[in-house]
C-alpha cells in the first residue's frame, strides 16, 4: 500500500495505491467516496474493498475528492463536474502506476452518480460497478434538503442551510454551486452513453434501484445483485461509528473475481 | 503551506499528513493530532484536517495528523500491549520520526475522547510533550454537577413517570442496535477502556501540572460537564495555574457536527495555541 499525493498541485488529491497481489490482470480499479458522513462512514469498507480486490490482482486506487478528506481545500466554489474531472486524474494515476489500459469505476451512493458520469467521459474505463448509487442528483439534493427543514422544526444546529444556500448536513456542508451542478446529473440522461458493461450490487431494495434494474435490464453486459446489508449511511451516533456492510462488500469482491485474469 | 504524506515506520507505517507552513517561526516545535475511537486521521466532521490547516496557516506551526495502527489507513500491528498502552507507543515512534526527520523537539498533543486520553497518557510518559488539547478528555463528576444535572429531574413529573414506568417494566431503556437499528456486527464503534479512577487521573494532572504542562481543556453539552468550572472542582487538590484554559460549549454536541461550534473551537485552539509557542519563554 501506498499513500501520497496526486493531481493538479493548486488542488491535489489524497490517493492510497493498492498493488497487485494475486495473478497479474489488465484491468486497475478506482474506487469513488460518497459525500459528507457517509465517506466518513464508509472509509473502512472501502478500504477493505481495495485490500480484498487487490487480492484477486487488480491495482487499486482509492482517493479523497478535492475539498474532502485529506485533499486540498474544501467545498468552496467545487462543482460535481470538478469531482468528475477528479476520477479522471484518478484514473490517469493508476493507469500511470499500474501500466494497465483499462479502468473500472467503482462508486458508492453519490460516488456512484459521479463515476457514471465519468466512465461516459473515459474511454479508458472498462465497466461501471454501482454500490447503492444515487441516481438523481436532483432528488439527492433534494432529500438533503427537506431532511434539514424537518430537524430545523427541532431546531437543530447540525442541519441547516445557511443565507447563501449552503447546506450543513451533519457535519458536512454542500455549496449552492455544487447542489446546482449535481442536480443537472442522473442516471437516465447518463444510461445511452455508457458503452461498457454495468454492475449494480445493492444492499437493499429501492425504487431507483429497480429503475436502473428495468433501464439496463436489455443489456447483456448488466450484473444486477442483491445483497442484504445495513445501509444508513447518515446514522450518526454520538462516537462516530462505522457502517461496515461485508455482504456488498463480498459481492463486488465476487463480482470482479468472476471475471478471467 | 505545504502538506506531504508521510509513512512512519518501515513495516507496517502509520499513514499521516505533514502540514508545515511556508515561513515557520517556531521551527522546533510540531502539533500531533490524534484519532478520537474509529474515525480516521481526517477527524469528526473533518475537524482534523481543517484545525491542522488552520494551525498551520494562522498560528504559523507545524502539524501532523495520522492513524494509529488498525484504524483509517495503518494497518495493525499484533502485540501484546492493549490499545491504550499501544497509542503511547505510536504517538513516541512519531515524535521520534519528526524529530529525527525535521528536528523537532517539542510537541502539542491534541485529541477529541479518545485521543484526548492518548495525549493525556503521553504526556506523563515523554516529557517532549510540552501541552495538551483535549476535547472531552477526563472528567468526573462533582457534587454541584450532580446537582445541577439531576435537579431539574427531580422536579420534573415526566421524568418521574418515566422512571416509574421504567422501574414497572412498562418502558424500555433501548440500548444499541434498537437505537441506530443496524446489527452490531455491521456497525463498529470505538470498544472504550472504561475511565481510570479518579485518583489516578488527579494524581496524573499533579505531575503535569508541576511539570508546567500546558493544558488546554474543551468540554462540549454531554450531560457529565455541566458546568465552566467543573474541571477545577474535580482535581481539586491540584492547584492549576495560568497553564490550564477550560472552555465549556454548551451547546455543542461530542462529535462537533455544528458548523458554528466547529468554527469557534477551531478558532479558540489556533489562538491558544499561537499564543502559547510564541509568547517570550521565561
Amino acid at each position: 500500500m501506498e499513500a501520497f499525493y496526486f493531481g493538479p498541485s493548486e488542488h491535489y488529491l489524497f490517493g492510497v495505491f493498492h498493488p497487485r497481489q494475486g495473478p497479474s490482470r489488465n484491468e486497475a480499479v478506482v474506487l469513488c467516496h460518497p459525500f459528507g458522513q457517509e465517506y466518513m462512514r464508509a472509509h473502512k469498507s472501502v478500504r477493505r474493498l481495495a485490500i480484498n480486490l487487490a487480492a484477486l490482482g487488480y491495482p487499486v486506487l482509492r482517493f479523497d475528492y478535492r475539498g474532502t478528506g485529506d485533499s486540498a481545500g474544501d467545498l468552496t466554489g467545487v462543482t460535481a463536474e470538478d469531482w468528475i474531472e477528479d476520477i479522471g486524474f484518478a484514473v490517469q494515476e493508476v493507469m500511470d502506476m499500474a501500466a494497465v489500459s483499462k479502468v473500472a469505476l467503482v462508486g458508492l451512493r453519490l460516488g456512484g452518480l459521479i463515476a457514471a458520469r465519468a466512465a461516459a467521459k473515459h474511454d479508458c474505463v472498462s465497466r461501471l460497478v454501482l454500490w447503492d448509487p444515487i441516481t438523481d442528483g436532483a432528488s439527492y439534493v433534494n432529500d438533503i434538503r427537506a431532511a434539514i427543514t424537518e430537524a430545523q422544526t427541532e431546531g437543530s444546529r447540525s442541519r441547516l442551510i445557511t443565507q447563501d444556500g449552503t447546506m450543513h448536513f451533519n457535519g458536512f456542508c454542500m455549496p449552492r454551486a455544487f447542489q446546482d451542478s449535481l442536480s443537472t446529473l442522473n442516471l437516465t440522461d447518463l444510461a445511452p452513453s455508457l458503452h461498457v458493461p454495468v454492475a449494480q450490487i445493492v444492499s437493499h431494495e429501492a425504487d431507483e434501484f429497480s429503475a436502473v434494474r428495468d433501464q439496463f435490464a436489455d443489456r447483456a453486459a448488466f450484473h444486477s445483485e442483491l445483497a442484504p446489508a445495513p445501509h444508513n449511511w447518515n446514522y450518526v451516533d454520538h462516537v462516530g461509528g462505522i457502517l461496515w456492510p461485508k455482504p456488498v462488500i463480498d459481492a463486488i469482491e465476487q463480482y470482479f473475481g468472476q471475471a478471467r485474469a | 503551506m505545504r502538506e506531504q504524506v508521510v509513512m512512519v515506520g518501515s513495516e507496517l507505517p502509520l499513514v499521516g499528513v505533514l502540514c508545515e507552513p511556508e515561513n515557520n517561526p517556531a521551527p522546533n516545535v510540531a502539533v500531533i493530532l490524534l484519532n478520537s475511537g474509529v474515525i480516521h486521521r481526517v477527524g469528526s466532521c473533518r475537524l482534523s484536517v481543517t484545525l491542522a490547516r488552520n494551525l498551520c496557516e494562522k498560528a504559523g506551526l507545524a502539524t501532523f495528523r495520522f492513524d494509529f495502527s488498525g484504524i483509517g489507513d495503518s494497518e495493525a500491528r499484533r502485540g501484546t500491549l492493549t490499545a491504550a498502552q499501544a497509542a503511547v507507543d505510536e504517538v513516541q515512534e512519531v515524535m521520534d520520526y519528526l524529530s529525527q526527520w525535521k528536528q523537532f523537539d517539542r510537541f502539542i498533543l491534541y485529541g477529541l475522547c479518545s485521543g484526548a486520553f492518548a495525549s493525556y497518557r503521553t504526556a506523563l510518559s515523554d516529557t517532549r510533550v510540552m501541552a495538551t488539547v483535549q476535547l472531552d478528555g477526563y472528567c468526573y463528576m462533582t457534587w454541584k454537577s450532580h446537582l445541577l444535572r439531576y435537579a431539574p429531574k427531580l422536579l420534573s413529573l415526566t421524568r418521574w413517570s418515566q422512571f416509574i414506568l421504567r422501574k414497572l417494566g412498562l418502558r424500555k431503556t433501548r440500548k444499541g442496535a434498537e437505537v441506530s437499528g443496524i446489527e452490531e456486527r455491521y456497525f463498529e464503534v470505538p470498544g472504550f477502556a472504561g475511565y481510570p479512577p479518579k485518583e489516578e487521573v488527579t494524581e496524573g494532572l499533579r505531575v503535569l501540572n508541576d511539570r508546567k504542562l500546558q493544558m488546554l481543556y474543551v468540554f462540549f453539552g454531554h450531560e457529565y460537564y455541566v458546568y465552566q468550572d467543573q474541571f477545577q472542582d474535580c482535581f481539586r487538590p491540584v492547584v492549576f495555574g495560568d497553564n490550564l484554559t477550560v472552555i465549556h460549549r454548551p451547546h455543542a454536541t461530542h462529535i462537533l457536527s455544528e458548523p458554528e461550534d466547529r468554527a469557534s473551537v477551531v478558532d479558540a485552539i489556533t489562538q491558544w495555541a499561537a499564543q502559547l509557542v510564541h509568547q517570550p519563554q521565561p
